[in-house]
């Protein structure tokens, strides 16, 4: 019994090594296959058989998602597809929503086998400020206050009184803050990403 | 920030936003909050002069969109978050108030006009890239010009409860396997229930190189082939 079942196993590990390698040569190399958003300093790189990048659109009914990498891929998912990070219905998940997709390759489809949607960022619990707290920082001005998101984000609304630093250029920044090491600073983005 | 946005608590723009809406001719509403004569004494363009003490009574006079892009400006802050607060209680989700002022305004060296400012908001919301307006569809499908294709791309089952007449059926789970089915000389005007899976239709037929168009509503069709839209 043992022994048959490694050999089933063996037999689904060739079969999906060779289709991940048809999908390497084939596929990944006409479209791009990972957003150029993810490559920050800290981001991962996609393997053949992975798609990274933003939710474009998605239907239960036709079973069918489609995510924007810098190009459009089309995806097809069932009920055997795994969803990581994500117990609602897929439907549910809020557009431009960052996710990976692992893929094989079928008579020229894309099905997904996993779709992995971006966790929060696991930040510890005493340096998270709630939104109510937040309003009282804001009215008796008793803290610096933050913006990490792009300019055109901040441009277009943000906390009044907030000085903007994109992370990504955060150390091009440290003369914004303040001398006081021990001076209050908030620091807010897009929600839990 | 959504959650500060949610919470209708205090947003600011700047002004390069609102260049950026200006210059770009993207639809937005305006708001000068500041007394009568100094509105017209110089302000910015396209905006609309209603007075701090004047606003409350003024909500039937903004736009039917929650949605709206509403920017507020005077020229004290306190007194743009005053306006800000009333705006944003009705329920205008995207309202902000130009942080400075009409001061930041000239300051970065935007234009000022002096004179009569509109006394009417008129907001007419950019349409999705890509869709095709209600009007627009229901006279295209009263009589299908020769160089048009409706393409109804829901399951075949939903189609049995009725089909626009002269409409052409592929389900968007099997348009990549039949898009020889459709001519690239022809505009190509697809539906489906809701509008989501037109989207996605959309997004093919465009990649593969077609002329499409896609309506964002939703659609009931009768067997007749008479049908009911209504805006999602």
């Amino acid at each position: 019994m043992g022994k048959k079942r490694n050999g089933l196993f063996l037999g689904v590990f060739i079969l999906f090594l060779a289709l991940a390698l048809v999908a390497s040569q084939g596929i990944s190399q006409q479209k791009p296959i990972i957003a150029k958003g993810c490559s920050l300093p800290g981001c991962h790189t996609a393997k053949a058989g992975e798609l990274w990048g933003n939710l474009k659109t998605v239907s239960g009914k036709a079973e069918m998602i489609q995510i924007d990498t810098g190009a459009l891929w089309t995806v097809k998912f069932d009920e055997n597809t795994k969803v990581k990070n994500w117990n609602q219905p897929l439907n549910k998940l809020p557009k431009e929503k960052e996710i990976a997709i692992t893929y094989v390759e079928k008579n020229g489809e894309l099905y997904a086998t996993l779709i992995n949607v971006k966790p929060p960022v696991a930040v510890d619990p005493s340096k998270v400020v709630k939104v109510a707290e937040m309003k009282r920082i804001y009215d008796e001005k008793s803290a610096l206050i933050i913006d990490c998101r792009p300019a055109g984000r901040y441009n277009e609304g943000h906390i009044p009184g907030s000085i903007n630093i994109w992370f990504a250029e955060f150390d091009k920044h440290i003369d914004k803050l303040p001398k006081d090491k021990n001076a209050p600073i908030v620091y807010y983005c897009q929600g839990p990403t | 920030m959504p959650e500060w946005k949610k919470q209708g608590y205090p947003v600011a723009s700047t002004v390069k936003y609102l260049q950026e809406l200006i210059s770009k001719d993207i639809p937005h509403v305006l708001v000068d909050v500041r007394p009568k004569q100094e509105a017209e004494k110089e302000h910015i363009k396209g905006a609309v002069n209603i007075p701090l003490d004047e606003l409350a009574k003024a909500k039937k006079l903004f736009p039917k969109q929650k949605n709206a892009p509403i920017i507020i400006y005077c020229t004290k802050d306190n007194l743009s978050q005053k306006a800000f607060d009333i705006v944003r209680k009705w329920g205008y989700i995207n309202t902000s108030y130009l942080e400075g002022g009409i001061d930041a305004w000239k300051k970065a060296g935007g234009e000022v006009l002096s004179g009569q400012l509109k006394k009417e908001i008129v907001y007419v919301p950019k349409p999705k890239p890509g869709t095709i307006g209600i009007e627009e569809f229901k006279k295209i499908t009263g009589k299908i010009p020769p160089n048009v294709i409706i393409l109804d791309v829901r399951d075949p089952e939903e189609t049995q409860m009725g089909m626009i007449k002269g409409a052409k059926n592929i389900p968007v789970n099997e348009l990549k396997d039949r898009l020889n089915e459709l001519p690239k000389d022809k505009e190509i005007i697809v539906h489906c229930a809701t509008g989501m899976r037109a989207e996605m239709a959309y997004n093919i037929l465009k990649e593969a190189g077609y002329n499409v168009k896609f309506l964002d509503a939703s659609i009931q069709i009768k067997k007749g082939g008479k049908y009911k839209i209504t805006e999602n």
